[in-house]
């Protein structure tokens, strides 16, 4: 079992490196950074919101969708790496199981993302402090209450951001363990995880009561196969009104982040087993 | 029926998760805004839908304003203003602005665009025009009362509302009874409790106003930092016309004794004016 896990960890240390050597990679992460650190000078475009509620929403808007993009095309680039320079073959001919191979590429994927996730809420967080302690200041001078910004609470968002990116990577790995080519892999990729971000709408559907019929069955069936990506979606919730969410959530969201990511990738590990390299 | 039986095994695996990820989702949904999704459906293909999808939902509610603020400023285009309004809204049900903003634009202009692309004001008969401007109103009043119900009884949104009934529908009671929800609502303005009871009273119902803005002055007003005296005068001119008997009034506040003019012995006349510029009894 050890030895499993070690193997494991070593073809994450390798896909790690070469993740986070790719000029992809570093594209992204600057475009997410500017963002980021730009919410302060685009707030001129806000109206009605408080400044930091659109500041965290921004924040929050670029992390997951350049998260997004990072983990769709750099999963299946990393995968489609291994195959088509036929390293997989070499690596797979020494002691090493398809399914270790993959978990592996998971865990250095994740990694990146974590990387990624880690340097752009702290950006976040730099940003949303210094604001809210200006705020803090000219609140006091007005005799109002200053504003809330639970960075803490920013600190489990992100932790909930990088669980739906670990999501997407299992997801997308589940996808290219079947598929023949790299842009297939990115396309469905990339629409499975437009599915998961608009799985809440039929959730809604179907906690309507409505009568049962075959529709409301396959409904059912579908919503329930699909992941729903929407439920990581307590960003500024947690940073700016952390009361507001209900006791006893996030174990919830934490569990079935991490089942559907057990789930994908036994999948996954099974489609790779009868796939011929 | 083997080759199957791996297939059945990962749905059942992925029914699982999913039944789990239900019983987070009915957790996570109290604690997010909920999307009006037939608000949105009529937008897709507008950039809309994409940003909710990435996250950007406050950004995306505030470049639909811009782009409906656009369209505004035309005054051609009804349907195309509110569905960009309607959808800022939606995509941002809990921002006071967008709902407030959106109904007001709705009751108090749409009437009179629709009144000019019929031809105008010389052209439409008067009855017509009253009917066009009260429809408006009401339409705009039922997007707010959307709004109240999203903001959980924004005080200012229920002003606004108030004002709306009370100039666009002429309809007293129900500006009253909108400026009542204003009053107890939490940050409500000022002005609410005052024009709430001004409205019953223009209404004739005058017991019934006095009654509720003694209750409201001695439950919340009083408690304010300066007691609320300007509240107070206009109560004490209230039983002052209602001709109550010395007993039945508020009892005498030991701060109006020491403010000379304040306060109204039971044989004065009416001592307080109406309000310069705000709404009056009277």
């Amino acid at each position: 079992m050890n030895a499993a896990f070690a193997r494991c960890l070593w073809i994450a240390r390798l896909t790690f490196l070469e993740a986070i050597r790719q000029r992809f990679f570093a594209f992204l992460f600057l475009l997410g950074a500017v963002l980021v650190l730009s919410s302060g000078a685009v707030r001129a475009f806000d109206f009605g919101h408080s400044e930091l509620k659109f500041i965290a929403d921004f924040g929050f808007g670029g992390l997951f969708l350049f998260g997004s993009i990072l983990g769709v095309v750099m999963t299946a680039q990393l995968f489609f790496a291994e195959i088509d320079n036929r390293t997989a073959l070499t690596l797979l001919a020494k002691p090493l199981g398809r399914g270790e191979f993959l978990v592996g590429k998971f865990l250095g994927t994740w990694a990146v993302l974590g990387v990624f996730v880690a340097v752009l809420a702290a950006l976040l967080a730099v940003m949303m402090g210094a604001r809210a302690a200006e705020l803090a200041e000219l609140a006091v001078e007005r005799r109002l209450p200053p504003p809330e910004c639970d960075l803490l609470g920013l600190a489990v968002a992100a932790l909930l951001q990088w669980l739906r990116l670990g999501v997407v990577v299992a997801l997308v790995l589940t996808v290219a363990a079947a598929a023949r080519t790299f842009l297939f892999a990115v396309v469905v990729g990339a629409l499975a995880v437009l599915a998961g971000q608009l799985q809440w709408l039929s959730q809604e559907l179907l906690l309507k009561p409505a009568e049962a019929g075959l529709g409301r069955a396959v409904l059912w069936v579908l919503t329930h196969l699909l992941p729903n990506l929407q439920q990581f979606n307590l960003g500024d919730v947690l940073v700016l009104a952390p009361t507001q969410v209900p006791a006893g959530t996030l174990p919830w969201v934490f569990a079935s982040g991490l089942a559907y990511i057990a789930a994908f990738l036994a999948c996954a590990a099974f489609l790779f087993r009868r796939r011929e390299i | 029926m083997r080759r199957l039986a791996p297939w059945l095994l990962f749905s059942a695996l992925f029914l699982g998760v999913g039944l789990l990820a239900e019983q987070s989702w009915r957790r996570v949904r109290l604690g997010l805004p909920e999307i009006g999704r037939r608000q949105l459906e009529p937008t897709v293909g507008q950039g809309v839908l994409l940003g909710v999808l990435g996250g950007f939902r406050t950004v995306v509610a505030d470049f639909t304003w811009i782009r409906s603020y656009v369209l505004w400023e035309k005054k051609t285009d009804r349907a195309g203003t509110e569905l960009l309004m309607r959808a800022a809204c939606a995509l941002d049900p809990r921002s006071r602005f967008f709902w407030e903003n959106a109904g007001l634009t709705i009751a108090n202009d749409m009437g009179h665009w629709e009144i000019r692309r019929r031809g105008g004001y010389a052209k439409v008969p008067k009855d017509i025009q009253d009917h066009v401007l009260r429809g408006y109103a009401r339409r705009g009043l039922d997007l707010m009362d959307e709004g109240v119900a999203s903001t959980g009884g924004n005080a200012a949104l229920l002003a606004s509302a108030a004002l709306v009934a009370e100039l666009q529908l002429k309809d007293l009671a129900l500006s009253a009874d909108y400026y009542r929800r204003s009053a107890e609502a939490r940050h409500a303005p000022w002005f609410a409790a005052r024009f709430a009871a001004a409205n019953l009273w223009k209404e004739g119902r005058r017991r019934e106003a006095y009654d509720w803005y003694r209750a409201h002055w001695l439950k919340t007003l009083r408690l304010e930092e300066d007691g609320a005296p300007d509240d107070l005068k206009e109560l004490r001119d209230m039983e002052q016309e209602l001709r109550l008997p010395l007993l039945a009034r508020l009892p005498l506040q030991p701060w109006e004794v020491a403010q000379p003019g304040l306060s109204t012995k039971p044989g004065d006349n009416v001592t307080t004016k109406p309000p310069v510029g705000g709404q009056s009894r009277k």
